[in-house]
């Protein structure tokens, strides 16, 4: 078996365990589901106000929601607080990469955040009366991909703060406030002012949520894969080196 | 009066214990800034496209936002720290029973006895984005609409306290509730006027969890002078809630037998 293979089962065992551990705290997945909706749902009341005969932006911000749940990423919670009390050392010595326990909890998390929040998405759309494109849709599939794993990454990487620092809550805060502004959540980033709007699109947060959402709606047809791609390999190699030296500053409890 | 040295003696340990950690300090104040930052910034994108928002100018916004990061910043002081997660740190984990066992009312030592004095930071930022507010308003507001004001925001400050008592009375009954996420969750809908949202949602925002208390209505006050109804609602809402809270606190210990029993 080749490690790739090897890495895949291991994974997908991971997810089983992990999936099968969250589905007992349903309650737990869906006060992180309602805080995730809240800032797209504000923003999708407060641009309506401002342009209230657009159905564009309701359909926008539908989108952006269903993004936000699939691709939501809460390892400052699940990796750093390991760090924190010391359990990664278990991590550590177990005959797999850690950062397949990372990434199967992660998925097993994000599935039941869209389980559990798409009954929110399909009352909205009902509400407002948005449709979608098919088309659109599934034209916007590798984009979701890629976003979800740039948050992945962009989350990690502020976790791996923990190694250095222990308000990694705020390190991962601060990251938060930059995906709300540059992402396209505080707004469509077509709405911004010009130079904001360039450094939007430069900058990674946009590939996270609002290029798949504006894929999704039809409002952009295709493009930008490789700026997503570059990010996701910029990032990744950011995560390698910080993990790796995290781990050499890494000391256990009792060492 | 006893109480008040009671409060400002919890309050000197606290400072004490944070201050101890200046690295934390550094990083609250950034995250502080940062935070009221991306949402001062959210609310300027909105008014480079429209001249208004539910009928509130930039200006008249500006001092909405001052406003609830200032009760925010008040909140976070000084009830979050000894009410969030109150189902799990007060009665699950028992440190219910410690209070119950000290020479002071139970109430106040759960609900007011820690303070996180770091995040006063966010009320003097609050402060200032006040001050920007008013600066940048087409006129100042009336002395009559000062006090109004002051007053609600008081309003505002009770019955964020007695909502936060009623939601942790909650943990008597059903121990494994835990409502916190969902009132801060509601709570970032006070950063806007409760006009901007549909209607069942605003009617939520008004009766069951009052936000328009928070921000909206003390921030009409200050810009559009006092209103005698406004005032005598907010002061019964926040003598009813806060009145609610003692008794529903009174009936959850009467239920309580103690985290070991």
């Amino acid at each position: 078996m080749t490690t790739l293979s090897r890495t895949a089962v291991l994974l997908g065992f991971r997810i089983r365990q992990e999936v099968l551990e969250w589905s007992g705290a349903w309650w737990f997945l869906l006060t992180l589901v309602v805080q995730a909706v809240v800032a797209p749902l504000i923003g999708l009341f407060v641009w309506s106000a401002v342009y209230p005969d657009d159905p564009g932006i309701g359909r926008y911000y539908v989108a952006v929601v269903l993004v936000t749940l699939m691709t939501e990423s809460f390892e400052q919670h699940t990796f750093s607080e390991r760090i924190y009390n010391g359990t990664l050392s278990h991590e550590l010595l177990r005959p797999q990469p850690v950062v397949v326990g990372v990434i199967g909890m992660n998925l097993a998390i994000r599935g039941w955040l869209t389980l559990l929040g798409a009954p929110i998405v399909l009352l909205t759309a009902i509400a407002r009366q948005i449709g979608f494109d098919g088309w659109a849709v599934l034209r916007s599939t590798p984009y979701l991909l890629l976003a979800a794993v740039l948050v992945f990454l962009w989350t990690f990487l502020l976790s791996l703060t923990a190694f250095w620092t222990d308000r990694v809550h705020a390190v991962v805060g601060f990251g938060s406030q930059l995906i709300f502004l540059f992402g396209g959540t505080a707004a469509p980033i077509g709405l911004l002012p010009d130079t904001w709007r360039r450094i939007a699109e430069i900058l990674p947060f946009y590939g996270m949520i609002g290029l798949p959402a504006e894929i999704a709606t039809g409002t952009r047809s295709g493009g930008s894969l490789g700026y997503q791609l570059v990010w996701v390999a910029v990032l990744a190699g950011t995560v390698a080196v910080l993990w790796r030296a995290g781990v050499r500053r890494y000391t256990a409890v009792g060492s | 009066m006893k109480l008040l040295r009671l409060l400002a003696a919890g309050f000197s340990m606290s400072l004490r214990r944070s201050v101890a950690f200046r690295v934390n300090l550094v990083f609250d104040v950034l995250l502080a800034f940062t935070g009221l930052g991306t949402a001062v910034a959210a609310v300027l994108i909105v008014f480079t496209r429209a001249d208004t928002l539910a009928g509130w100018s930039k200006a008249e916004f500006l001092i909405l936002i001052g406003t609830y990061q200032l009760i925010t910043g008040l909140r976070t002081t000084f009830i979050d720290p000894n009410l969030s997660w109150f189902p799990e740190t007060g009665i699950r984990n028992g440190k219910l029973d410690g209070y119950l066992l000290q020479p002071a009312p139970s109430l106040f030592l759960s609900s007011l006895s820690l303070s996180s004095p770091l995040q006063l930071i966010q009320f003097v930022l609050g402060a200032g984005v006040l001050g920007w507010g008013i600066a940048a308003a087409d006129r100042g507001p009336s002395a009559g609409g000062a006090v109004s004001w002051l007053v609600l925001v008081v309003a505002g400050i009770v019955v964020t306290w007695a909502l936060s008592v009623l939601l942790a009375c909650l943990a008597f009954w059903a121990p494994k509730l835990q409502l916190d996420v969902f009132y801060h969750s509601a709570w970032q809908f006070g950063r806007y006027p409760t006009d901007v949202f549909a209607r069942p949602l605003r009617i939520l925002l008004t009766y069951v969890f009052p936000m328009a208390l928070i921000a909206s209505v003390p921030s009409t006050a200050l810009l559009r002078g006092p209103q005698f109804g406004v005032l005598v609602a907010g002061i019964a809402a926040a003598g009813g809630a806060a009145a609610l809270a003692a008794l529903a606190w009174r009936a959850g210990l009467r239920r309580y037998t103690g985290a070991t029993s």
